[in-house]
């Protein structure tokens, strides 16, 4: 799936801007951003729900409303869409006719969701969980390679999420699915994804596999050690850089407490102190995003 | 063709699979049979009908059937507005990216869920005329001419459950398209066709176009059109909303 140069003004808000990635096949991508980034404008794009103002997206080489069967290619779930009236498996069957798929997948889908029981109830009773559940198995209908999912852990409790993290990690991994998930939250993401696309404010911060990410966040190491010079000096070498923070104090990062340990021991260097802060994964995407939300609070408070 | 027989099949699967279709259809039978039976019940020159077992009286039966076609036009407007209204528009077009297939598929389906109901209010309102007005003297003696406008009148109840169809793509908003389209029937055009000046465009309109189905409701020395005029004219309508709403709404972003 290649998205090349999306962008859609809405009014005066511009929702996504000149939005340029690419989804690999057979991985798992979070799609990454903070409130109001883009990311639900941009899926709809992709998906031929709305028009963009300038950009194309395209699947397999072909724009999505131009595919032949574009339910035996690509699944989605974008919202949970259905008549409160109807029954989830009679939901089902409507979309299997639509997309002159056999009837009897409605059942196939219905019990891979684990929704079975309910099938004959009507939708409009549903519990949060049973209609994601729903959304899923009306995405996997034409049983499609690709799957775009916005923010589908919204409003599971802790037991439906880790079925859901399951349930893709399974589809995508054993089954070799190209999976595309929105999240605000890099944690909800962080144990299924292969590659992250992070966008702020409709454009696009960050694009690349996730260990790239996870190696940034190594964060750095502060020494501290009376001959400055001489620990500087055993622990220079390619990706490592030292600073100085104050008297007899460094700042090494590209390294481990392990590693810089190890070398001050082997150059005869005192340590009196060795600590590591890590930023972690979630700091990194904070601050790529930081300043990109388009409705943060304001902090501090008035009285 | 497969495929659009297929599309036209989802419709009915949605069409069957909520309680909607059997209210309507309940309400237009229970309307067809109630006129019906108001009418036999009332019918002697003292009330200003003719009495029954006559042909004018068979003829004013015919024409009961027109008289609900407010139901098949609410049928049609909430098949193509729920969509929006509960979202199923993204399902849906996700599985037909082409939108302008799902309101031909819609326009098809809705015509013969139109002939459905025709079928049963037609039956209603003959079995009633027939039962009740045996008991009052006569039952109704069909002619070809009283029979034709019988059949007319069903098939305005077909022609309008497409015009809902089309007012539906065209007006997203259901109760707005309901409401607007009530008040337009009952209150706008019998403005229209009571102000001498406009009058005369009267016969043009949908309510005019209906009456001249049937022949039935022009009075007051308004000209209308054929039946067969007026039924295309209808049509038309119906079909004019559906490629307006196709090219204006439909197409619209499903956000
Ligand atoms: N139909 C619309 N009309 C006007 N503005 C819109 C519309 N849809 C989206 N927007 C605006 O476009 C921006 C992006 O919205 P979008 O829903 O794509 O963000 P998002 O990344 O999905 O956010 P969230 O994480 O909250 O779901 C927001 O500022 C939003 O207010
Ligand atoms: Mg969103």
């Amino acid at each position: 799936m290649e998205v090349r140069g999306l962008t859609k003004t809405f009014g005066s808000v511009t929702a996504v801007d000149s939005l340029s990635f690419t989804v690999e096949p057979g991985q798992v991508t979070g799609f990454l951003g903070p409130n109001g980034a883009g990311k639900t404008t941009t899926l709809r794009m992709a998906l031929g729900l709305i028009t963009p103002d300038r950009g194309t997206t395209t699947i397999g080489g072909t724009p999505y409303a131009a595919l032949r069967q574009p339910a035996r290619h690509v699944g989605a779930v974008l919202e949970t869409a259905f008549h409160p009236g109807r029954s989830g498996r009679d939901h089902l069957r409507v979309y299997c006719r639509a997309a002159g798929l056999p009837a009897s997948r409605a059942d196939e889908v219905l019990a891979r969701v684990g929704l079975t029981p309910a099938a004959r109830r009507k939708a409009g009773n549903y519990s949060l969980g049973m209609r994601q559940r729903l959304g899923l198995a009306t995405a996997l209908l034409g049983d499609p390679r690709v799957l775009v999912l916005d923010e589908p852990a919204n409003g599971l409790d802790p037991e439906g999420i880790q079925w859901l993290r399951g349930f893709l990690r399974h589809l995508a991994h054993d089954e070799g699915r190209t999976v595309l998930i929105s999240s605000h939250l890099l944690s909800e993401v962080e144990q299924t994804a292969d590659r992250v696309v992070i966008v702020g404010a409709g454009k696009l911060v960050r694009e690349g596999s996730l260990d790239e990410l996870r190696r940034e966040s190594a964060g750095t190491v502060t020494v501290r050690t009376p001959q400055a010079d001489a620990l500087a000096a055993a622990v220079a070498g390619p990706g490592v850089a030292v600073t100085t923070a104050g008297p007899g104090a460094l700042q090494v990062s590209g390294l481990t407490t392990d590693e810089i340990g190890h070398r001050a021991f082997v150059a005869g260097v005192e340590l009196h102190e060795l600590s590591a802060r890590t930023s972690g994964l979630e700091e990194v995407y904070f601050r790529l995003t930081a300043g990109a939300e388009q409705y943060a609070a304001t902090s501090g408070s008035a009285s | 063709m497969n495929a659009a027989v297929d599309l036209v099949r989802a419709e009915w699967t949605k069409l069957l699979s909520t309680k909607v279709f059997f209210w309507l259809l309940l309400v237009a039978a229970l309307m067809g049979g109630g006129f019906t039976a108001l009418f036999t019940a009332l019918a002697g020159a003292q009330n200003g009908l003719p009495p029954v077992g006559s042909p004018e009286f068979t003829e004013v039966v015919a024409g009961v059937p027109a008289q609900v076609a407010v139901i098949p036009l609410v049928l049609g407007i909430i098949g193509m507005t729920q969509e929006y209204r509960h979202r199923t528009a993204t399902p849906t077009f996700l599985v037909t990216p082409r939108r302008g297939r799902v309101v031909v598929a819609k326009l098809l389906a809705y015509a013969v869920a139109g002939v459905a109901v025709a079928a049963v209010v037609v039956a209603v309102t003959v079995a009633v005329a027939s039962g009740y007005g045996s008991a009052r003297g006569a039952a109704p003696d069909w002619t070809a001419d009283t029979l034709g406008t019988l059949g007319r009148s069903g098939l305005a109840l077909v022609v309008f459950a497409v015009i809902g169809v089309g007012v539906g793509a065209l007006v997203r908003n259901q109760v707005g398209a309901v409401v607007g389209s009530l008040v337009y029937l009952f209150v706008v055009e019998s403005i229209i066709a009571s102000i001498p000046a406009t009058a005369d465009a009267y016969r043009f309109l949908p309510g005019g176009a209906l009456a001249a189905m049937t022949g039935t409701g022009g009075g007051g020395g308004i000209d209308l059109l054929t039946a067969w005029q007026g039924g295309l004219l209808l049509l038309g309508y119906g079909l004019v909303a559906a490629v307006l709403g196709t090219v204006l709404a439909v197409r619209r972003d499903v956000v």
